[in-house]
């Protein structure tokens, strides 16, 4: 029985880990290239969520759709707060950009909750399970999970592939050495972001497929949280090393809670959340570029 | 030194003076106010803003149909000044402060929940200013010693036993429960109480843990309690934990006979974000809309009523909401605290906390909200709670008997049943 729980538990960690792994890359991104830390994340992620609410709710379409969607209104978002502060932050004091990504992240949720309320919605997709034995999964989160792998591969062969990709890699390893080769920084800088943002506000659509309520203007705070566990354990300028942090992540969070249910007395809850940010002050200590070493 | 003594005599008559006008206070006001740090905003904002509307729908019936409170032989009307506070902690103590030093209100009423009406108590109790709790069920608050938090909203402790009796009574042969909450002090407090009672009821708890706050994923804890194979699922803690805790309960298959959650299922936003796999689903509430509490039910039990009744309550909340949308126990409780404070207000003929207290700790009423009756510590002992269960898309009371409006659906549809669209309906 113990056997199975843990079977059930890891296989859940794993999909969940794929999505929470594809919610960090977006952040992983963007400090990579840019050296900003977007501390307002969490709120991206959020927008993510309304827009798969709103598309689904008030227009009857799947969350599936609403993926590209999310990804282009979440260009459209990054471009516009590129251009208007934080390119006139890139070479700013860390504090200002750190402030400046704080107050986005706040002003998009007042903006929500001006439009939506604060009220905690959710929406049901009522698509059939599959039943693994160990544990059932519904369909949903399995598309989740095959939508964020998929994504990781198309910007990994984004990267690797095409031109654009291949300057963004110079601009991360030497800004000026690109610029000497004719990179446009300036644009490398602007696409970054707006990828960035892309990818978090799909990521929110792909974490309400695996979890379909909660959806409240403030829901982003503990995604921010642990997505920076994750870019630590992946190497914070890593987007792939995001990935497999985040699979890494649902698998020690879901797994471990079998095991620490075994100890007397103890709630297992609260013992995995202390052996994440362990797990965060370890990896600093002694791997700083993550478990990808950076790649 | 004769002019020091007559200047002493007149300064001695003053202080008398001013003492005696002030401490009755019956005879200086010309407006009541009373004063809320309310959730308008955060994480509670759902609970605040029925409080809120429930609060103005009574103030609006004492003002315009009781015609005032009387005190000191005249009809003075009531005032009610709230700020958001954010569902914050910080900004509860800091409003607190200000509505009694700056807005001089009558009395506070606290914020909803217990942790924000346990935070905001040491400022209320430090300037001995009345602070009325209809948001907090906690019993903890009630054992500090604090002298001026009186409740109107029951003790956490009671929240299931009206399920546990029901289960107990239809169903002898459901022996065992699981117990599933949030990590707070008030959820806390619900599953001690249940645990208590299921015991006493001869039955076996087989699955008890706590979740923390903010969680995003049941999943572990869920799979755990599926094993227990419990007949039964009492849990929850917030609305925002009781929505995924149903929803991921469907996603795991987890049937059982019956699942009731704390503050969550009560709420119509429950539903809305559920559809029907919120089929069944039951939740412990203070007030419902179909209660039968009404003037002839208190004379019937020989208590006093007061207020409006259940449908002008509506009315008066709807308009003070400006929507159209049925109130639920948190503007009720709401209310029904600002008519026992017109009471004790009148029952003291006077403003002064100390005096307004004692006289909350002899009253016993009947409103729209039910009874009303506290004990020494302040806490609440005369309400009785109801059990709501979902059934085809609305909140049907099952318990007591006596507050009925349908029978109970049981055992509730299995997951698998309302994906094919099976209603709860007995």
């Amino acid at each position: 029985m113990l056997l199975e729980q843990l079977a059930g538990n890891l296989f859940q960690g794993l999909v969940l880990g794929a999505v929470y792994g594809m919610a960090t890359m977006g952040l992983s991104l963007i400090f990579g290239v840019l050296r900003i830390v977007n501390v307002g994340h969490g709120a991206f992620i959020m927008v993510g969520a309304f827009v798969t609410l709103w598309l689904f709710t008030a227009l009857g379409i799947s969350p599936l759709v609403a993926v590209p969607v999310a990804f282009v209104v979440g260009l459209g978002l990054g471009f516009i707060f590129y251009y208007t502060a934080i390119k006139k932050l890139i070479k700013a004091p860390e504090l200002a950009s750190l402030l400046a990504t704080f107050s986005i992240g706040i002003l998009l949720e007042e903006v929500i909750k001006l439009i939506f309320g604060s009220e905690f919605r959710g929406y049901n997709w009522a698509l059939p399970k599959i039943d693994l034995g160990v544990t059932v999964l519904p369909l949903s989160k399995l598309y989740a999970c095959i939508g964020s792998i998929i994504i990781a591969l198309i910007l990994y062969l984004w990267f690797n592939k095409t031109r654009a990709g291949t300057a963004m890699r110079s601009v991360v390893e030497d800004t000026e050495g690109a610029k000497v080769c004719g990179v446009n920084v300036d644009r490398v800088y602007a696409n970054s972001f707006a990828i960035g943002i892309g990818l978090t506000l799909a990521s929110g659509v792909l974490l309400t497929m695996f979890i379909p309520v909660g959806i409240n203007p403030y829901m982003g705070g503990s995604y921010t949280l642990k997505a920076f566990v994750i870019a630590v354990l992946g190497g914070l300028t890593s987007p792939y090393g995001a990935f497999f942090g985040g699979l890494v992540f649902g698998l020690i969070e879901n797994g471990s809670y079998t095991l620490f249910a075994l100890i007397p007395g103890v709630e297992p809850f609260a013992l995995t959340r202390f052996l994440s940010f362990l797990m965060l002050l370890v990896i600093l200590l002694i791997r700083p570029t993550g478990i990808l070493k950076g790649k | 030194m004769k002019k020091a003594g007559t200047l002493f005599k007149i300064t001695t008559l003053f202080t008398f003076l001013g003492l005696f006008v002030f401490s009755s206070g019956a005879h200086a006001a010309s407006k009541i106010v009373i004063g809320h740090p309310a959730c308008l905003s955060g994480k509670y904002a759902k609970a605040g803003e029925q409080a809120v509307g429930g609060i103005k729908a009574c103030v609006n019936w004492v003002n315009k149909v009781y015609g005032g409170v009387s005190l000191g032989g005249k009809k003075i009307p009531l005032v009610y000044k709230y700020y958001d506070c954010e569902s914050k902690k910080e900004a509860v103590t800091s409003l607190i402060a200000r509505l009694i030093s700056s807005d001089r209100v009558n009395v506070v009423f606290a914020p909803y929940s217990s942790g924000l009406t346990l935070r905001g108590a040491p400022v209320a109790e430090s300037r001995k200013m009345l602070y009325m709790d209809h948001g907090g069920a906690n019993n903890k608050i009630f054992r500090q010693g604090f002298r001026y938090v009186v409740q109107t909203i029951g003790p956490a402790t009671r929240y299931h036993e009206g399920t546990l009796d029901m289960i107990k009574k239809i169903d002898p042969s459901a022996k065992k429960v699981a117990l599933a909450y949030e990590d707070s002090e008030f959820a806390k407090m619900v599953m001690f109480g249940a645990e208590v009672h299921a015991k006493k009821l001869g039955l076996n708890v087989v699955f008890k843990r706590t979740y923390p706050k903010g969680v995003t994923d049941l999943t572990p804890l869920l799979s755990a309690m599926k094993a227990a194979r419990p007949d039964f699922v009492l849990g929850g803690g917030h609305f925002e934990d009781g929505q995924l805790f149903s929803r991921q309960m469907a996603d795991l298959d987890i049937d059982v006979k019956a699942l009731s959650l704390i503050a969550a299922a009560t709420l119509p936003a429950f539903y809305e974000a559920l559809g029907s796999l919120a089929e069944g689903v039951m939740g412990p509430s203070h007030w419902e809309y179909g209660v039968k509490y009404s003037e002839a039910e208190a004379k019937k039990v020989g208590l006093p009523w007061i207020g409006p009744s259940q449908d002008e309550f509506v009315a008066l909340f709807k308009k003070a909401v400006g929507k159209n949308i049925i109130p639920d126990y948190h503007a009720a409780e709401a209310g029904a605290q600002v008519l026992a404070y017109v009471l004790a207000v009148e029952k003291s003929n006077s403003l002064n906390s100390d005096k307004v207290r004692v006289a909350l700790g002899d009253l016993k009423f009947m409103s729209f909200y039910g009874g009303w009756d506290v004990d020494d510590t302040g806490m609440q002992v005369g309400h009785s709670m109801v059990d709501v269960q979902w059934q085809a898309a609305k909140r049907v009371i099952v318990w007591p008997e006596e507050a009925q409006t349908g029978k109970l659906c049981y055992p509730m549809p299995t997951f698998k049943e309302k994906a094919k669209g099976k209603l709860a309906v007995p």
